[in-house]
């Protein structure tokens, strides 16, 4: 029997937010549904001018789903509050007195933010925010305002011709297309995999249409079926738990995204009374609750990242597979206890790099000192550039570029696997290479000034490609682009296992301190036939037609 | 050889996750203090050039590092060439200062220094702008037990800072830097019986005294 105390706690997890006069009914799940159909959203209001830009019927930007319930209104503010003192000396706010709270707790959890595309783009570009709450412009992006609501401009144009041929798709595909004019069509379902549909992801899914579509591509429903309330039990079995894992978790928690008004209280304008965000709690359920799961992970700094975008776009409990799904299939042991998978992956990213892009190898492939590394060094001494690398293959590119071109890589990445990464980042590689900013740096200096100018300028290049459209076409077409389409997922895997395996054979050579390099055949093999030991099937990639024109682009997209 | 390096003084920064080693660098590199940085995945790096005693020019490449420890695996590789190591920890969190002394010895491990015994490592208590009920309880004397026992007792130079309200950060980097400058002065002179390849590529974990194999 829950006491009175502990009934009054319960009410107060779910509903902070109406802590707050101003924002009582603003978020109200009820609410909202009335006020999305008939008039411009206040949720505006609460956050001030400079909030995400809010619904006005039909158009809505950010919609929350299943918003709060109602039952937590009639609390009495001064009891709330006390309540709330006390947990904020515990770190884990759901301790261990709420026990019965489960329904109000998983209806909390379908909470999360959908943006939508029928987005009145003067909304969008008023605001300092951009769909999905993240702050437009940041110093620590590189990115202004200005910059960013040009390239939007045109950007969402291009967009709102996307939707249409995605509708065009789904009735081609027999899907019925339900419209009316308050809501807008958000399938659960999509085609089935075709050369079509694949076309189609890359050129983008719809912003709002993104959360199903990767979880349909990924294969979410299949783990979720067989899962079933799987995730809720975990969620119940580790409220309130506190081990090494969590201590971590509970720091990067507000390290996620302070640049997005869902996951940090101080962007609001209102300074009364900052409440954690619900976005917050759920990226600690999830995080906790996946810890638990997969204790050969544990939690592993960048899970925060992932959890935190899909979280935007997905319910608590198909992000929670989801990080399943990416841990288990596209990225194994990437994030595992001695990130074995980042250390396999960087080594066949520079195996590629040494492949496809020799300019690039002049410069990696050799020490300090200028001297070319030996071909069976390559794998024991990863070159610097990999620090950068690997947190590209750790976080999914979340951090690394600006949000809208990650969200396009993502769309690609959930359909077609793990290769993406590798395709992305040779395409970042070699813009970088064309970028005039770089080619004007790096002029007769030594190799160790050339390595650490490289190095730095990977730092800070890739937060600056706002245009998503640029990079995918240089990643993926033949004429006019990079063309590393071309490079296979059965070659990324060939690639893996041989990188594995060479590790694998370090590791002994460690332990039994036998210096045995490479073999003596695999290494007469690296004379002549390189490609099979690697597992390159160069020949496809060999036809492909590289455009000189694409730096110029670049200047011309800079100056822009 | 050294010349080629024109004084270019690599400074590594270490410490639990969350202590504030971007914070102390971006205030230091950059003057400035965000609430909102993001955890540190992998390594960065930025520079400065700074005067220290008379006149005299040096580039503080500074390494920002991620604490979360399995990302140990993975940074190995810039903890080699590097003049001084600063170890940090929080004074809200004692369990940060309880682990410096694992800092240090992995970073000794892992860098490979010429002089172990008496490489340059400087201590930094960040966050001494928190409220002081949230302290660790009788700091002083941990910290002492800790510097006199633990990492061996060599008078490591000890700062007290805020990266937020920057207090003490620049005075911290300014011996960092007169420290880091020894030791590159040493290794400098060192440089012809030590074959200094540092940083020309990450190690993981192998002794490369393959010359003489068999090709």
């Amino acid at each position: 029997m829950p006491t009175d105390q502990e009934s009054s706690t319960i009410s107060l997890n779910t509903s902070k937010v109406h802590l707050n006069p101003n924002s009582h009914n603003k978020l109200n799940g009820h609410q909202r549904n009335e006020s999305s159909n008939s008039r411009s959203y206040s949720f505006l209001d609460y956050y001030g001018a400079e909030s995400p830009p809010q619904i006005s019927s039909g158009s809505t930007t950010i919609k929350k789903i299943n918003g709060l319930d109602t039952e937590s209104e009639s609390i009495d503010p001064s009891t709330s509050l006390d309540v709330l003192d006390l947990k904020d000396d515990t770190l884990c706010a759901d301790g261990d007195v709420i026990n019965n709270s489960k329904s109000l707790d998983s209806e909390h959890r379908e909470n999360y933010i959908q943006p939508i595309n029928m987005a009145s783009k003067s909304e969008i570009l008023k605001s300092n925010f951009d769909r999905y709450g993240f702050k437009k412009g940041s110093t620590l992006h590189n990115i202004t305002m200005e910059d960013y609501n040009e390239w939007f401009n045109i950007y969402s144009d291009s967009e709102l011709r996307q939707l249409k041929k995605w509708h065009l798709l789904m009735k081609h595909h027999g899907f019925q297309i339900e419209e009316n004019n308050n809501e807008e069509y958000i399938p659960t379902r999509f085609p089935p995999r075709s050369d079509k549909v694949k076309k189609m992801i890359r050129k983008g899914i719809p912003s709002s249409w993104r959360g199903n579509a990767w979880f349909f591509y990924a294969g979410g429903y299949d783990k979720l079926n067989k899962n079933t309330g799987v995730y809720e039990k975990i969620v119940a079995n580790t409220r309130g738990i506190k081990n090494k894992d969590t201590e971590v978790i509970e720091r990067d928690l507000n390290r996620t995204f302070p640049d997005n008004i869902y996951f940090n209280s101080n962007l609001s304008n209102n300074t009364d009374l900052k409440e954690e965000p619900n976005l917050i709690k759920s990226l600690r359920r999830v995080l906790i609750a996946f810890a638990h799961y997969q204790p050969q992970i544990g939690y592993c700094q960048s899970l925060n990242f992932l959890a935190g975008l899909l979280l935007i776009f997905m319910t608590e409990e198909r992000t929670f597979w989801m990080l399943v799904i990416l841990t288990e299939k596209i990225i194994p042991k990437v994030h595992s206890q001695n990130l074995e998978g980042v250390h396999t992956d960087q080594g066949v990213l520079i195996l590629c790099i040494k492949e496809y892009i020799p300019s690039l190898w002049n410069i990696l492939g050799k020490n300090f000192d200028g001297e070319p590394l030996e071909e069976d060094k390559i794998l024991i001494r990863l070159p610097p550039i990999t620090l950068v690398t690997s947190s590209w293959f750790m976080s999914l590119f979340v951090g690394i570029l600006p949000i809208e071109t990650v969200l396009r890589i993502w769309d690609i990445l959930w359909y077609e696997g793990s290769k993406t990464i590798f395709r992305f980042s040779l395409t970042i590689f070699k813009l970088c290479l064309d970028s005039p900013d770089f080619q004007m740096n790096s002029q007769n200096g030594s190799s160790e000034t050339e390595q650490i100018e490289l190095f730095q300028f990977m730092q800070s290049f890739p937060k600056k490609l706002l245009d998503s459209n640029l990079l995918i076409d240089c990643c993926f077409k033949k004429i006019g682009g990079y063309g590393f389409g071309s490079l296979s997922q059965d070659e990324i895997n060939r690639c893996r296992s041989f990188v594995s395996k060479q590790r694998e054979k370090i590791n002994q050579k460690n332990k039994n301190k036998s210096l045995t390099e490479m073999t003596d055949e695999e290494k007469t093999l690296i004379g002549n036939d390189i490609h099979d030991i690697y597992g390159f099937n160069r020949s496809i990639m060999s036809g492909m037609v590289w455009n000189k024109n694409i730096r110029k682009k670049l200047s011309s997209h800079k100056k822009k | 050889m050294s010349s080629r390096k024109k004084t270019l003084l690599k400074v590594i920064i270490l410490g639990d996750s969350g202590v504030g080693k971007t914070s102390l660098m971006q205030q230091f590199v950059n003057n400035k203090f965000s609430h909102q940085y993001k955890a540190t995945i992998g390594a960065d790096f930025l520079t400065k050039e700074i005067t220290i005693d008379n006149n005299k020019q040096v580039t503080l490449q500074i390494w920002d590092t991620a604490g979360q420890e399995r990302f140990q695996s993975l940074g190995v590789a810039f903890y080699r060439g590097a003049d001084c190591c600063v170890l940090c920890f929080d004074v809200t969190n004692e369990k940060s200062l309880n682990n410096l002394t694992s800092w240090k010895d992995e970073f000794l491990v892992q860098s490979n220094v010429s002089n172990p015994q008496d490489f340059p490592f400087i201590v930094i208590g960040n966050k001494i702008d928190v409220d002081d009920s949230k302290k660790i309880p009788s700091l002083q004397k941990k910290l002492n037990n800790i510097t006199n026992n633990q990492l061996g007792g060599l008078n490591y130079p000890v700062f007290e800072t805020s990266a937020k309200d920057s207090i003490n950060v620049e005075s911290a980097f300014e011996v960092i830097a007169k420290m880091a400058l020894q030791q590159e002065e040493l290794n400098a002179a060192n440089s012809n019986d030590v074959n200094d390849d540092y940083n020309d590529a990450i190690n993981i974990h192998l002794d490369s005294e393959s010359g003489g194999c068999g090709c």
